[in-house]
């Protein structure tokens, strides 16, 4: 597995990047030279206390914020290159979002706001809603379709959210404390599903402040001002196989860029 | 992109659904500007149309001279417009009309003299009442009938009155035989005209409310009476190009070479009217303008509240992938949705409200292509410029800042 893992590609690369907010005194820097690399069908969970730039990072990996300084590659094309535009197409195409408001647009149904995604993609409705409608059965809420956001109870909407982030088939899975507003019953089940979801080969990016969920993470990354702090494979089962993966991913990564 | 199009209209329509009450007025707001416009547009359409029409239900052989050179169209000659009364010597004498007469190709001419003076009967009294000079002619070329007794054309004091002025004078439409007294003449009645519905005509006076002499008659009033216009119709509308050009000729040589009159046709007889009603017209419609300006401000208005309404669906449509212009186009589609309802509820308003009103009117509007190519055009330019603002403000939001906002 691990050397399966060694061979998947570079999905995310960032080297050096910083974000700062504020202007003179109040200046500081919410990211302060973040390096990392993120091959495709991990599961990395980011945790760290508040304030240490998890969202902030999660936020410019999905092209949301622009980093002030340092480089972000996404499938190996410098994102400062795209122009707005083509990011939106991105984020359309490559990118789902997994908020811990679940950001559903309360005026539409259930099945519209997982359809909403395909809209920008140019999809005919009918397509859209059948398309919208076959996932949610994957989620067994086929049931809930034609309910609004707020007929339903926590664990439902953000199945729905995860759901309408799935929908474009997007390659990675960008989770904001996704089980964060959610008991611990609705968030194994949350985890569950993205863990099956892992499972069929998406990346996973998931910000959280629960040290127990982390176990149905591949990698774990603590955060700590604005830097990296820690960084470690923490799949119980292959605790081994992680180090070994983590030490040679270095060596790959320069592989890789010797290669381009 | 067409795909997207017809989403946003979709989804125009289901937010503006969410809010039917505010949805309501604002394209209220816009419709009644446009009725306004659309009625003032149809109702001075159909009024500039009158004259032109009569000149047409004549059979288009009709050529007016009238004295004075023919005017060049501009601003100043509308203003400066020949009123009856004010041309002290006309130019064109009752000779150049009985030589007109003699033309082979013209059938009848009727040259027109008018007084004003004030006409009293034994019950009441009409003040600056029209009297007119004419022959026979000019009731047949004009279309009017006398209803009761004839038009007298010997040189008794017998006279011809509108049947509006015979229920002004004597309280009845049946005044046969009874006296009326101008400029001390006593006249007997001997003929009263059928009621007339075109107020307006080329004559440049109503049939309902003149008195009509003979040319004799009225010279007997005043002999200096001068010639308004001369009436002539030709025998035939091929022939019409012609005896206009064998008109002008004549004349020319019996003014000693002076162009001091003109001969018109067709729409050019109806155009003094036509214009004066359209440039009212379009005075009218710039100030029924300013109501839909304020429609305008009432879309951008309740734009404006949507988009901060909105603001978290903005950032949650972003981050699904939605590009600068989805938002623009979602926002604008919307705005001028309203607009164009307001256009079409309005553009139909304003011509229900043009019939009503032309209930109380002599005319009737008219209408055409142009006027709902303006309602509905002015409508969606109105829905475009007002609804880019917030439109733009929509677009240039923030996904983080609006993803953060509570909702």
């Amino acid at each position: 597995m691990a050397k399966n893992r060694k061979k998947s590609p570079i999905v995310i690369k960032l080297k050096g990047v910083k974000k700062r907010y504020g202007v003179g005194d109040a200046e500081h820097n919410a990211l302060d030279g973040v390096n990392l690399t993120i091959r495709k069908g991990e599961f990395v969970a980011i945790m760290g206390p508040s304030g240490c730039g998890k969202t902030t990072l999660l936020n410019i990996l999905g092209l949301l914020d622009q980093a002030t300084e340092g480089e972000y590659q996404l499938d190996g094309t410098s994102v400062a290159t795209i122009s707005a535009s083509r990011q939106a197409r991105i984020r359309s195409k490559t990118i789902g979002f997994v908020f811990q408001s679940f950001n559903l647009i309360p005026r539409l149904t259930v099945l519209e706001n997982v359809a909403l995604p395909l809209t920008y993609k140019g999809m005919r409705r009918n397509k859209r809603l059948s398309l919208a409608s076959t996932i949610l059965k994957t989620f067994h809420l086929n049931e809930r379709e034609y309910y609004m956001p707020w007929q339903l109870s926590g664990g439902q909407t953000q199945r729905v959210a995860i759901a309408r982030a799935l929908v474009n088939d997007p390659s990675i899975i960008l989770a904001d404390e996704p089980t964060g507003n959610l008991d611990s019953r609705a968030s194994h089940i949350i985890m569950e599903e993205l863990s099956d979801i892992h499972k069929r080969g998406n990346t996973i990016i998931m910000v959280t402040h629960n040290p127990r969920l982390t176990t149905y993470a591949s990698r774990v990354i603590t955060m700590i001002d604005g830097t990296i702090d820690t960084d470690t494979n923490d799949t119980p089962a292959a605790d081994q196989e992680g180090t070994l993966a983590k030490r040679s991913l270095g060596k790959v990564t320069k592989e890789a860029e010797a290669a381009q | 992109m067409k795909l997207l199009l017809l989403n946003h209209i979709q989804n125009a329509r289901d937010s503006l659904r969410a809010n039917r009450m505010r949805t309501f007025l604002t394209i209220s707001g816009v419709a009644i500007g446009i009725a306004s416009i659309v009625a003032i547009l149809s109702l001075a359409t159909g009024a500039s149309q009158i004259v032109a029409n009569q000149v047409d239900e004549a059979g288009g052989t009709i050529a007016v001279i009238r004295p004075g050179a023919p005017a060049a169209g501009s601003m100043n000659d509308l203003v400066n417009q020949q009123a009856h009364g004010t041309i002290t010597t006309s130019t064109i004498t009752l000779s150049d009309a009985a030589h007109i007469a003699t033309l082979p190709t013209v059938e009848a001419v009727a040259p027109i003299i008018v007084l004003h003076a004030n006409i009293t009967s034994n019950e009441d009294a009409v003040n600056q009442g029209v009297v007119v000079g004419s022959s026979e002619s000019l009731l047949d070329i004009s279309g009017v009938k006398v209803s009761m007794g004839s038009f007298d054309t010997t040189n008794e004091n017998i006279i011809t009155i509108g049947m509006q002025l015979s229920i002004d004078l004597f309280g009845t439409e049946n005044s046969l035989g009874k006296t009326l007294t101008i400029r001390g003449q006593e006249f007997r009645v001997g003929g009263v005209m059928e009621r007339q519905h075109n107020p307006m005509n080329f004559n440049g006076f109503d049939f309902n409310a003149i008195a009509l002499l003979s040319k004799d008659q009225i010279l007997r009033l005043n002999p200096t009476a001068q010639i308004q216009q001369v009436n002539v119709k030709v025998d035939s509308i091929a022939n019409l190009d012609a005896t206009v050009i064998k008109l002008n000729k004549d004349l020319l040589a019996r003014h000693g070479g002076e162009q001091d009159f003109s001969v018109l046709v067709g729409d050019s007889i109806a155009e003094p009217t036509s214009q004066l009603f359209l440039i009212i017209a379009g005075v009218t419609a710039t100030i029924a303008g300013i109501s839909l300006f304020v429609g305008g401000i009432g879309i951008m208005n309740i734009m404006l509240v949507n988009v901060a309404e909105r603001t978290r669906e903005i950032g949650i449509r972003k981050a699904l992938g939605a590009t600068h212009s989805d938002i623009i186009w979602q926002f604008l589609i919307e705005s001028l949705l309203m607009s164009l309802i307001g256009g079409i509820i309005g553009g139909l308003g304003g011509l229900a409200l043009a019939f009503i009103i032309s209930l109380f009117l002599a005319f009737d509007p008219v209408i055409t292509w142009q006027a709902a190519l303006v309602a509905v055009g002015t409508a969606s330019i109105i829905g475009i410029i007002f609804g880019l603002y917030p439109a733009a403000r929509a677009a240039r939001k923030n996904p983080i800042e609006s993803l953060k906002q509570q909702s």
